[in-house]
């Protein structure tokens, strides 16, 4: 240890930070004891408080942790490992809160503080329920605080502190041998560029919400195999589960809108272990969920819906595992770097895992199943299958995903597929097809027992969706019958469940939160079919000529060359890129299109405005720009720009002889000698001193707008002198030299500037009716909310 | 027999079917000359830049032409042409794995994965 006294380092913040972390684990481990002795001694009302205290204690301390490390962001300490890591002093406000959970502690701390606030809410709404089910939350919160300790048990460090000192992480660095060092760390690694974007502000909390929510009604499933109570649970669960689904839903969308909105892959879902690492939990909660309803409402399916909700929370301890430990490596773009924790976020997996299989072990032979075969004509029968198509589609994505696992598990070496998209597509359209079909089927039909009449109303709205189908099928151009299939599922089920919508529309929409989740889910069917099978790239470069020898027509051509100022032709747009401008760290490239009509003409054009940030740790970091109209969207993104900035330079002069009237042809547009003017009144020149003075008035004429220039023509001393005329805009130099008294004309030297390192590589993709993706997601939304409220109702008369 | 059974069945067989469906539709991480003794099958080859020969980008003749030479795990090389501008950051990359099929003399790459020296991991103290 080296005796040096540090001078201005602000200890307090992070002793605090670190205290409140060691009391939260402690509080959370005397919490869950004591809810566990109070569950099993219920006459005993001293257990219950001391574990209410003692949560209170851990909720203060969860609050402690993050006031201190969001003052240490925000006050730039980066004698701290993670502000100086994760922020820098040039960042806003609202992107010091997204530097908070940019690393894996402030994350996990994020996770910790709404499973906090779940307990908050459950110690007033719980009941009868709230000794076990607390039990099992606080276990999860002893697993969470645990990540934070960043204490070294002998040779194993437990959990990564975020309090860490810089000092301490990179010991042997020089730097810290002088006691004044922080005078020299001036600045923070700052925040991931791609992560500068106001959803990376309220795309984590919602999703971590979520993955938080989900341990509730796993706390249910546990505490009522504890209980041996197998019909009760339900209740309370159900409207919970309903919120994990509607919250996660919504974090899982946000995710995809901020991809779509600001990463350059073109795209909401690209299939990255990280995007399906939280679907399939929320896959499998849907069909937990559609599987307790069948329970609440015959009784039958106990098994099924338990084992659902268990799954759901493992597999988000699971995708919490495959995006934490490094595991994925190669195979994803944006999974967090590997702390050293695979090991402890091994046991919390297996710790719940086991839990759970030897509780369900345990209670096997008591719990409740139905003897009879299950009857055909049903609701709860059709809603299981599509349960069961839920999982298979939830199976095959964590199976594929899992790929780097294996090869661990077995040594192998196998790659993710080549083709990814159609990998998963091949497994997902027949999954989804089923589904939409059922949202339709499943919803005719009653429970228990039905008459024909469901069957005559199926095969009528069946009839009525093909219809529409085909029509929109043509409509929108579809060339493959596959689609036609999935356009008819989509279809069907909106057609149904807007017909089962009417009588609920006056006041008693409420109750309707099923059919208005299964048109959304309808609706995002058909967005996402027909943005993907018509999404049309049209940055195609149209000109004609093959440009490079080794150019063979490959499919993948996407990107278009763009010259400052030269307009090109691409799709059914004529396509300028303008000039750029420098914000803050990006800088923003104009690039006007105008969209061209059947008869060439212009319709009507926009500006669009993709950004670039040269960063000096990431390179080009591009955010792409988009045009939103009802109906489809243009996307734009730069591919590639030059790497330094283009000196000036004025190149290809030309000598023109012309007299008043004449016309002056260049490169980048033409000009028109209006006249020679001999009462110039330049400002920035000393007219006395000449013996003449004359000025070209030039008329400039480029493609869509019009600039004077007036180049001057001296003569002073008996020796001429030029002043030349810059047009900026057009690019464009004028210079007056020569009067030629005999013919009466002016000679003129235009030159052009180079614009040869003033470029850009852009990209441009037209995605249709996805506004329909969104719109179908939010209706979804709408529909999850209405049945949490159902639910709490039914919760609130039942008691 | 019972409707359960028959639905449990299927299930397996779909389970069945997923696995093997993994299985066939993924790539492995192989090397050039497993690459070159089967063309036109997509592999994962595994390498680094050779820094020593020309790496050719020239936008204003084809902005969707580059091309470098890797030298892949094993110590073979091969000219590897992306129909793509080049990747950012292509230069600090310390690995790279590209996918994508061999074609005569040279790799067809459909996709470039890289790995840069760590963004968050830095382990010096820039002052």
């Amino acid at each position: 240890m080296n005796s040096v006294t540090f001078i201005g380092e602000h200890l307090f913040w992070g002793n605090l930070g670190h205290t409140a972390v060691v009391v939260s684990f402690i509080s959370s481990i005397m919490a869950c004891l004591s809810y566990f002795f109070a569950e099993r001694n219920p006459l005993d009302q001293s257990w219950t408080k001391i574990a209410k205290y003692s949560f209170h204690l851990h909720s203060l301390a969860v609050l402690t942790i993050i006031a201190s490390l969001f003052k240490i962001i925000y006050s730039h300490y980066f004698e701290y490992h993670y502000a100086w890591q994760h922020s820098s002093t040039d960042l806003p406000v609202h992107f010091m809160i997204s530097c908070f959970w940019e690393g894996q502690e402030g994350s996990f701390l994020l996770w910790i503080f709404w499973q906090m606030v779940i307990g908050q809410i459950l110690l007033r709404t719980a009941k009868n329920w709230l000794n076990p089910v607390m039990a099992v939350i606080m276990l999860s919160q002893i697993a969470l605080t645990s990540m934070l300790l960043g204490v070294k048990i002998f040779s194993y460090k437990l959990g990564s502190s975020p309090f860490e000192l810089l000092r301490n992480v990179m010991a042997n660095a020089p730097i810290f041998k002088t006691a004044d060092y922080l005078s020299k760390v001036k600045d923070g690694n700052g925040l991931n560029p791609l992560l500068q974007n106001y959803w990376m502000v309220i795309h984590p909390p919602t999703l971590f919400f979520g993955f938080a929510t989900t341990v509730v009604p796993f706390a249910y499933a546990i505490a009522s195999l504890w209980r041996k109570d197998f019909k009760e649970w339900l209740k309370p669960a159900l409207p919970w589960a309903l919120i994990s689904v509607m919250v996660l839903g919504a974090g899982i969308i946000m995710g995809g809108f901020w991809a779509y909105e600001s990463l350059s892959f073109g795209g909401y879902w690209a299939w990255d272990p990280v995007e399906n690492a939280s679907l399939v939990p929320w896959l499998i909660l849907i069909a937990g969920v559609h599987v307790m309803i069948i329970h609440k409402s015959t009784g039958s399916s106990y098994i099924v819906a338990l084992g659902l909700i268990i799954a759901t929370f493992l597999l988000v301890l699971y995708a919490t595992f495959l995006t934490r430990s490094g595991i994925l490596g190669n195979s994803s773009v944006h999974s967090f770097t590997d702390l050293g924790m695979s090991g402890q976020l091994l046991v919390f997996l297996l710790v719940f895992v086991l839990l759970a299989i030897v509780l369900i072990a345990m209670r096997w032979k008591l719990m409740p199943r139905s003897a009879k075969d299950e009857e055909i004509y049903t609701r709860e029968f059709w809603m299981f299958i599509g349960s069961l198509v839920l999982v298979i589609s939830a199976f095959q994505v964590i199976l594929t995903t899992s790929i780097p696992v294996f090869n661990k598990l077995f040594s192998a070496n196998l790659a993710p597929p080549a083709d990814v998209i159609g990998h998963y597509n091949k497994w997902q359209m027949p999954m989804a097809i089923i589904i939409g079909v059922l949202t339709a089927v499943a919803n005719l039909l009653k429970y228990k027992k039905n008459t024909n009449e469901a069957l005559k109303k199926m095969g009528l709205y069946a009839l009525i969706s093909l219809v529409i189908t085909v029509v929109l099928y043509y409509a929108f151009g579809l060339k493959n019958y596959f689609y036609l299939g999935l356009l008819f599922a989509g279809v069907y089920g909106i057609t149904t469940n807007l017909i089962l919508l009417i009588p609920f529309l006056k006041g008693k929409i409420k109750l309707a939160g099923a059919s208005v989740a299964h048109i959304g889910f309808g609706i995002l069917l058909i967005g996402v079919l027909v943005s993907s099978a018509n999404k049309q790239v049209i940055s195609i470069n149209e000109s004609g000529t093959a440009l490079n020898p080794e150019f063979n027509n490959k499919e993948n051509v996407e990107n278009i060359y763009l010259e400052r100022g030269k307009p090109n032709k691409m799709g059914d747009y004529i396509i300028t890129y303008v000039k750029d401008s420098v914000q803050w760290v990006n800088t923003y490239y104009q690039v006007n299109y105008k969209k061209l009509n059947k008869d060439g003409e212009v319709d009507y054009e926009f500006n669009l405005y993709p950004n670039g940030q040269i960063n000096p740790k990431f390179g080009l970091v591009a955010n792409p720009d988009t045009k939103h109209y009802w109906g489809h969207d243009v996307f734009t993104y730069v591919s590639s720009v030059p790497s330094g900035k283009a000196e000036s330079k004025y190149i290809n002069e030309k000598t023109h002889m012309v007299a008043p009237g004449d016309t002056i042809y260049t490169n980048n547009g033409y000009a028109i000698l209006q006249g020679i003017n001999t009462n110039t009144d330049a400002n920035n020149i000393d007219m006395k001193n000449f013996q003449v003075l004359l000025g070209a008035e030039l008329k400039v004429y480029t493609l869509d707008k019009v600039y004077d220039a007036m180049p001057l023509y001296g003569v002073k001393d008996n020796s001429a002198t030029s002043y030349e005329a810059l047009v900026e805009e057009a690019k464009l130099k004028f210079r007056f030299v020569e009067v030629n008294p005999e013919t009466k004309k002016i000679t003129i030297i235009t030159s052009e500037k180079d614009t040869s390192g003033d470029f850009i590589i852009m990209k441009a993709i037209v995605f249709p009716m996805i506004n329909f993706v969104w719109a179908g997601t939010i209706i979804m939304i709408i529909g999850f909310f209405l049945s949490i409220l159902k639910r709490i109702k039914e919760l609130k008369t039942s008691f | 027999m019972k409707k359960t059974s028959i639905i449990a069945l299927i299930l397996i067989a779909l389970a069945i079917g997923a696995i093997a469906s993994m299985y066939g539709d993924a790539s492995t991480y192989e090397n050039f000359e497993v690459a070159q003794d089967h063309p036109g099958k997509e592999y994962h080859v595994v390498g680094v830049l050779n820094r020593e020969k020309e790496k050719y980008y020239d936008p204003q003749k084809d902005a969707n032409y580059f091309s470098f030479y890797m030298v892949d795990e094993k110590g073979k090389e091969s000219k590897v042409v992306y129909h793509n501008p080049q990747p950012a950051d292509f230069e600090r990359s310390e690995k790279i794995v590209i996918v994508g099929r061999m074609e005569g003399d040279h790799f067809e790459a459909s996709k470039i994965l890289l790995k840069c020296p760590s963004k968050y991991n830095e382990t010096e103290v820039k002052t």
